[in-house]
């Protein structure tokens, strides 16, 4: 989690993000158009080494991959920035055509894929990444598929692979078979999770050794947290982490607004989910149950301290 | 038509001063649908579809609907109906529904189902229509592999190529339809602008869940000649010997290895 920058009054600031290397040696986090990497096993700061110049807009969305080898940035300014985190070398910068709001790369690392502001996903094929004297080249993405004409906010791979699941500002969930050669689009849909009444924020995987395959979670404006089939779309539980937010921390006023789930965050083979709510100074831990399929509340962990408000969460939390 | 374009900017959900989500983007709505786009409402998923709304006769009350019987044929961008209305005696046991965005243009079909329902008792109660834009609530109204017949008659064509992702048929928006129609369902395209009639064909060819249908299965299917005569837009360019282009595709199962079209 980070707290909001209020520096910049000017402009629009774009929601602080953070993201944390899987084995815990790095942590970034995006602040407006600021990208900073430190370090955690040398603790020092990390100088990011990009010939074609840093971000020029807000950052929208950053990742890294899943064995930790690449790292992506996204946003205003239409570059797609992916990193290889030996280095910390830009190795490409894809161009989009539109503003990017969100950013994901398959499991295996080959693909990278981002989503524009008008809805649309691309891949971009990387699988030359770690070639030797490798002539850098300028990626040329394409669209694979489409949320129609609404803003993508979330992508995300299953724990297999197998699906590339896209959220939209609408309240739609779209699961899409990732093809083996995904330039040529993916145009088979496993499913559509309906449920959430308002914008989709987050989503997240949790799986464990006996449940390899995974269930979905996502948060969203309607303030719930919910469980999902994600092979047959359907809902398997819904938890209104607003509404008791709000008995925990209620402070009188705005009753009636729910507070929207910003984020969402789970680590590989544990079944707690942490959510970061809109209204409240802390993170609630969430524990999903694979085998009843349903979500519960574990723990709220309050940070004290003003104006925090969480917009952002990541990594392996040690709770 | 009405176009709802993703909203440009998505900063303006976030205060100017503090960078902090707007409340009033952000709050969840107690009481009125939740998912109204402008000014209708949209069912949260198929499940919600309250099939007593469109078909009374047949569902009398919500809790009857078992879901035993679903729609199968939808006519998207359905205008004044003529199609349904020719589709709903030629196939009685079928339910059947029209999509219009526009909302005069579908209280007319909704009075004019009800008109011939009065003077025609225990006739045209398997057809109805709903006010919907089709290009964002498809998903809303049909299950996966519930349809088995499209239809997409005389759409607007959006000339402009910058327009060209409006039209209703597309090639990322015919993953939907491919989503919502059973392996063997049929989609019906025609049109009186070559170009578009051109672009419709393209798309459905350049889909890998999609194949033609034969000139003798075209010739045997009944529909296809309701396609230039049942509606009113058909029946305005017949009248000014207007040319018109068709294209009829069937939704096929997908490659199960790697393999690639054409
Ligand atoms: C040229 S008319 C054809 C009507 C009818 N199919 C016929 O052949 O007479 C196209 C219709 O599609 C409707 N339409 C356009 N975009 C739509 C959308 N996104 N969802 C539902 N209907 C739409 C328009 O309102 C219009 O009535």
């Amino acid at each position: 989690m980070e707290e909001e920058s209020e520096k910049n009054p000017e402009t629009d600031v774009a929601p602080a993000l953070i993201s944390v290397h899987p084995t815990h040696k790095f942590v970034s986090v995006a602040v407006g158009s600021d990208l900073r990497v430190f370090n955690l096993q040398e603790s020092c700061v990390v100088t990011l080494a990009d010939e074609s110049g840093a971000h020029k807009d807000s950052i929208r969305a950053i990742r890294y991959s899943a064995n930790g080898q690449l790292f992506v940035s996204a946003g205003d300014d239409k570059l797609v920035k992916i990193w290889a985190t030996d280095s910390w070398r830009c190795i490409y910068s894809v161009v989009s055509e539109k503003r990017v709001s969100a950013v994901g790369i398959s499991n295996d690392g080959m693909f990278v894929c981002f989503a524009d502001k008008f809805g649309v996903v691309y891949v971009v094929d990387i699988e030359d990444h770690d070639v030797e004297d490798r002539v850098p080249v300028n990626k040329k993405a394409v669209p694979i598929l489409s949320h129609y004409c609404s803003i993508i906010t979330r992508l995300e791979f299953s724990l297999d692979g197998r699906f590339i699941v896209s959220a939209d500002r609408d309240f739609k969930i779209r699961v899409t078979i990732f093809p083996k050669n995904p330039v040529n689009g993916a145009h088979e849909i496993q499913s559509f999770c309906l449920g959430h009444t308002e914008f989709v924020s987050c989503l997240a995987f949790v799986g464990c050794q006996d449940y390899p395959q995974g269930l979905l979670v996502s948060g969203s404006g309607d303030s719930t947290v919910r469980l999902w089939d994600h092979t047959s779309g359907s809902l398997l539980d819904t938890y209104n982490c607003g509404a008791q937010a709000e008995l925990l921390h209620s402070n009188g006023k705005e009753e009636e607004i729910l507070p929207a789930i910003t984020d969402l965050c789970t680590t590989p083979d544990s079944s707690v989910v942490a959510v970061a709510i809109q209204s409240l100074p802390g993170v609630m831990l969430l524990r999903c149950n694979l085998s009843t399929r349903t979500l519960s509340v574990a723990k709220v962990v309050s940070i004290a301290g003003e104006a925090f408000i969480p917009t952002s969460i990541g990594g392996h939390l040690g709770f | 038509m009405l176009e709802h374009e993703a909203n440009a900017n998505a900063n303006s959900t976030h205060s100017k001063t503090t960078g902090l989500p707007r409340k009033r983007f952000y709050r969840a709505r107690a009481h009125s649908n939740p998912l109204s786009d402008s000014h209708f409402p949209v069912p949260i998923s198929p499940g919600q579809v309250d099939y007593s709304v469109y078909y009374p006769q047949l569902f009398p009350s919500p809790d009857k609907f078992d879901g035993s019987k679903r729609i199968e044929f939808a006519d998207v961008g359905c205008g004044f109906g003529g199609l349904l209305i020719s589709l709903s005696t030629m196939f009685p046991e079928t339910l059947m529904i029209g999509m219009e965005l526009r909302d005069k243009v579908t209280e007319y079909v909704k009075e004019r189902v009800v008109a011939l329902r009065s003077s025609n008792p225990g006739q045209y109660e398997n057809v109805s229509v709903v006010r919907t834009n089709s290009m964002k609530y498809i998903p809303n109204y049909f299950e996966k592999e519930q349809l088995t017949k499209m239809f997409f008659l005389f759409p607007d064509p959006h000339f402009k190529e910058k327009n060209h992702r409006r039209r209703v048929i597309n090639l990322h928006l015919l993953d939907e339809y491919a989503y919502v129609l059973r392996e063997g369902g049929i989609i019906y395209t025609i049109t009186d602008v070559e170009e578009l009639g051109v672009w419709m064909k393209s798309c459905l060819e350049g889909h890998p869940l999609f194949e033609a249908v034969t000139k003798e299965e075209l010739e045997a299917d009944a529909v296809v000649k309701l396609l230039s005569s049942a509606t009113e837009e058909g029946q305005k360019v017949a009248r000014n010997g207007g040319q018109t282009f068709q294209a009829v595709y069937r939704r096929i199962a997908p490659c199960v290895s790697n393999c690639e079209k054409h």
